[in-house]
C-alpha cells in the first residue's frame, strides 16, 4: 500500500498543527462572544463545531483540497465572508451528469455508495468516483486527527 | 504484376483464374497490397513454400466449412514453416477484423455472409498468394496483426463488453485468423495494415488513418471505421506504447498511455471503463487500509459501506466533542491566548520572541508544581501556517515580570513529531497557570475574565 500512497497523496501534518489551528479558532470564538456568552449552548455548540471544521480544514491543506475549500466555502459563505484561494478556484459545483451519461456501465453498487459518500463529504458532490474516494482518504485522515486533538482537550480540560 | 501473382499460384490453383465477380475488387486489393513489396522476393518465397501449400489451402479449406472443430486440426497438422507464413499471410491480410465473424465462439452472423458467397476455395487460394508477395520480416507481426483483427472486429460487431474468448494459445489464435483468410473482398481495404515495424498500440487509431489513405470499396468495413472515428475524443487520449499492458503517466505529453490487454476488448469506451475500474479499486485498497476493520470484508459494496459508515461516525464524534467542550468551556474559562503564546506546537519564528517574553513566574511553578514547567519551552523548528494570534502582540507590550528562562526545557521536548496527550494535558495545564498568572500580574486584563475562579 505505500506504493499507493506515493502516487495518491494522503499526506496529513502532524497533530499539533490541527491543535494549533483549532486551539486559535476557539480563542477567536472566545473573543468574538463576550463573557459571559449570552447565547444559548446550543449555539455554542455549533458554534465550536463549526470552528473545529474549519480549522480543520486549514489545517489539513488549506485550499489544496477539494473538499477542505468546499468547506472554507461553506463556513464562509454562512458568516457572509468571502475565502480568498491562493491557486486559482476549481468549480466545486460542477454537474457530474455529463460524465455519467457517457457511459452507463458505471458499476451501480459503486454509484450509488458513491453517491451517499458524496453527501458526506464536503464538496463531494462535484468530483468524479475515484477523486471521491482520493479525497474521502485524506478526509478520514483529517477527521481522525482532530477527533483526538479535541478528545485531548476535553480529557484537559474536564474536572479530574 | 497481379498476373505474375496468379500465375505463380502455382498449376494446382487454376480456380483461381475463374474467379467469381469479386475478382477485381480483388485485384484492386492485391495491387496496394503488393506496391511496396519485391514481387522476386515473394516469388521465390513461394516457390518455396509450394510443397506445404496444398496442405496449407487444405487446411484452410477445411477451415472455412466448419470452424471450431477443424480449428484444432489445422493447429496439429501445421508444419512450423507454414505456421509461420500463414500467420504472416493472415497478419497482411487481416487487420480486419470483420473476417473473425467466422468464428464460432463469438456467434456474430453479420460476417457469416461473406463466408458463404464466396466459393471458399478460390477465394482462399487467391487469398494466400496474394499476402504472400509481401512477407515482411516482422516476427511478431503476425501475433499482433491478429489481436488487431480479432479486436477490430469485436469492435465492429457490438460496441459491447462482450467477452472476447481468445485464448493465450498461438495455435488458436492463428486458427481464428483463418477464417479471415477466406473473407471477401469487402473487407480488403482495411487490409491495408500495419507497417512491418510499427508497434501494435491502439490499433483503431491505425486503422484510421490507414482507412483515409486507402480509398477504395470496402463499404461496410468503411462505415465500421468512422463509426470508430466518431468514437469520443477520449480515444485520442490513448496513444502507443510499447511496453507491457499497464498504465504509465506519460511525463511529456498529457496522456495516459493505455494498452488494451490481451484478450479484452480495445474499444475505447471499454478502455476507459478499465482504466477507471482499476484507479477506483486502486483507490479503495488506499482507503482499506485507513478504515479499521475493513481487512476482513471483501466486496466493494461492503467496504464502501463500512467506509461510509466510519466517516460518519466520525463526524458524529466530532459533534460529540464539540458537545463537551462547550459545556466544559462554560465551567472553566482558560485563556486560549496564553496557550498559543506560549507555542506549545512547533510554530514559527514570530512566536518565538514570545516565547522568550513569556515565561513563568516562579510563582506560578510553586503553584503549578515544577512537572509543569518542563513543558513550556518549545523549539520552534517547524512552521505552521498563520499561527500569529494578534492578541499575543498585545500581551509583549505589556510589562512582564520576569519569569525563569524556559531554556533548560527544550531538551525535553526536543521531538515534537511525538505530540503525546500528556503534553496536551500539561499545555492546558499551563493554560491555566498562564491565565491566572497574567490576571496577577496585570490585574485587569480585557482578555481574562474576572469571574475565574476555577482552580485545576
Amino acid at each position: 500500500m505505500a506504493s499507493a500512497d506515493k502516487l495518491i497523496n494522503t499526506y496529513v501534518p502532524e497533530k499539533d498543527v490541527f491543535a494549533l489551528h483549532f486551539l486559535q479558532s476557539l480563542s477567536n470564538l472566545r473573543t468574538q462572544n463576550p463573557l459571559n456568552s449570552p447565547d444559548k449552548s446550543i449555539d455554542r455548540v455549533r458554534k465550536i463545531k463549526k470552528a473545529a471544521y474549519v480549522s480543520m480544514a486549514r489545517a489539513a491543506g488549506g485550499t489544496s483540497r477539494l473538499w477542505s475549500r468546499a468547506l472554507l466555502r461553506r463556513a464562509a459563505k454562512d458568516d457572509n465572508k468571502s475565502v480568498r484561494f491562493s491557486r486559482r478556484k476549481r468549480k466545486v459545483t460542477w454537474k457530474i451528469s455529463s460524465k455519467r451519461k457517457r457511459s452507463n456501465q458505471r458499476a451501480p453498487v459503486v454509484e450509488e455508495a458513491a453517491e451517499r459518500l458524496r453527501n458526506l463529504v464536503p464538496g463531494g458532490g462535484g468530483m468524479e468516483t475515484s477523486k471521491l474516494m482520493e479525497e474521502t482518504a485524506h478526509y478520514i485522515k483529517c477527521l481522525s486527527m482532530q477527533v483526538k486533538v479535541m478528545q485531548c482537550l476535553v480529557d484537559g480540560l474536564s474536572p479530574k | 504484376m497481379e498476373n505474375e501473382l496468379f500465375m505463380n499460384a502455382g498449376v494446382s490453383h487454376p480456380p483461381v483464374m475463374t474467379a467469381p465477380s469479386s475478382s477485381s475488387a480483388m485485384l484492386k486489393w492485391v495491387s496496394m497490397e503488393t506496391q511496396p513489396v519485391d514481387p522476386s522476393l515473394s516469388r521465390n518465397l513461394f516457390w518455396e513454400k509450394s510443397t506445404e501449400q496444398s496442405i496449407f489451402d487444405s487446411a484452410l479449406s477445411s477451415l472455412v466449412s466448419s470452424p471450431t472443430p477443424s480449428n484444432s486440426n489445422f493447429s496439429v497438422g501445421g508444419v512450423g514453416g507454414e505456421n509461420v507464413i500463414m500467420r504472416e499471410l493472415i497478419g497482411k491480410l487481416g487487420n480486419i477484423g470483420d473476417i473473425y465473424g467466422i468464428t464460432a465462439s463469438n456467434g456474430n452472423s453479420c460476417y457469416a455472409t461473406p463466408m458463404s458467397s464466396p466459393p471458399p476455395g478460390s477465394m482462399m487460394e487467391t487469398k494466400t498468394t496474394t499476402p504472400m508477395a509481401e512477407l515482411s520480416g516482422d516476427p511478431g507481426f503476425a501475433e499482433r496483426a491478429a489481436r488487431f483483427s480479432c479486436f477490430g472486429s469485436r469492435s465492429f460487431n457490438s460496441r459491447t463488453n462482450s467477452p472476447f474468448p481468445i485464448n493465450n494459445e498461438p495455435p488458436i489464435t492463428t486458427n481464428e485468423k483463418m477464417p479471415r483468410v477466406s473473407s471477401s473482398p469487402v473487407f480488403k481495404p482495411l487490409a491495408s495494415h500495419v507497417p512491418a515495424g510499427e508497434s501494435s498500440g491502439e490499433f483503431s487509431r491505425k486503422r484510421r488513418t490507414k482507412s483515409k489513405q486507402n480509398s477504395p470499396s470496402a463499404v461496410s468495413s468503411s462505415k465500421e471505421i468512422e463509426e470508430k472515428e466518431d468514437s469520443d475524443p477520449k480515444r485520442c487520449k490513448k496513444s502507443e506504447e510499447n511496453g507491457d499492458k499497464t498504465k504509465s503517466i506519460d511525463p511529456y505529453k498529457d496522456y495516459i498511455h493505455v494498452r488494451a490487454r490481451r484478450g479484452q476488448a480495445t474499444d475505447s469506451h471499454s478502455l476507459a471503463e478499465r482504466v477507471r475500474r482499476e484507479k477506483i479499486s486502486e483507490r479503495m485498497k488506499l482507503l482499506q487500509d485507513l478504515v479499521p476493520g475493513c481487512n476482513k470484508v471483501t466486496g466493494k459494496a461492503l467496504m464502501l459501506d463500512e467506509i461510509i459508515n466510519y466517516v460518519q461516525s466520525l463526524q458524529r464524534q466530532v459533534e460529540f466533542l464539540s458537545m463537551k467542550l462547550s459545556s466544559v468551556n462554560t465551567r472553566l474559562d482558560f485563556n486560549m491566548d496564553a496557550l498559543l503564546s506560549k507555542d506549545i506546537f512547533p510554530s514559527s519564528n514570530n512566536l518565538m520572541h514570545h516565547q522568550q517574553v513569556l515565561r513563568l513566574d516562579s510563582s506560578a511553578e510553586t503553584l503549578l508544581g515544577d512537572h509543569h514547567n518542563k513543558n513550556l519551552q518549545l523549539n520552534p523548528d517547524i512552521t505552521s501556517n498563520n499561527i500569529i494570534n494578534p492578541l499575543e502582540t498585545s500581551d509583549t507590550s505589556r510589562s512582564f515580570i520576569h519569569l525563569p528562562t524556559l531554556a533548560h526545557f527544550s531538551d525535553s521536548i526536543s521531538q515534537y513529531s511525538t505530540f503525546s496527550e500528556d503534553d496536551l494535558h500539561s499545555i492546558i495545564h499551563m493554560g491555566f497557570a498562564q491565565n491566572r498568572l497574567q490576571e496577577l500580574n496585570q490585574g485587569s486584563s480585557n482578555q481574562v475574565p474576572s469571574h475565574m475562579k476555577a482552580e485545576l
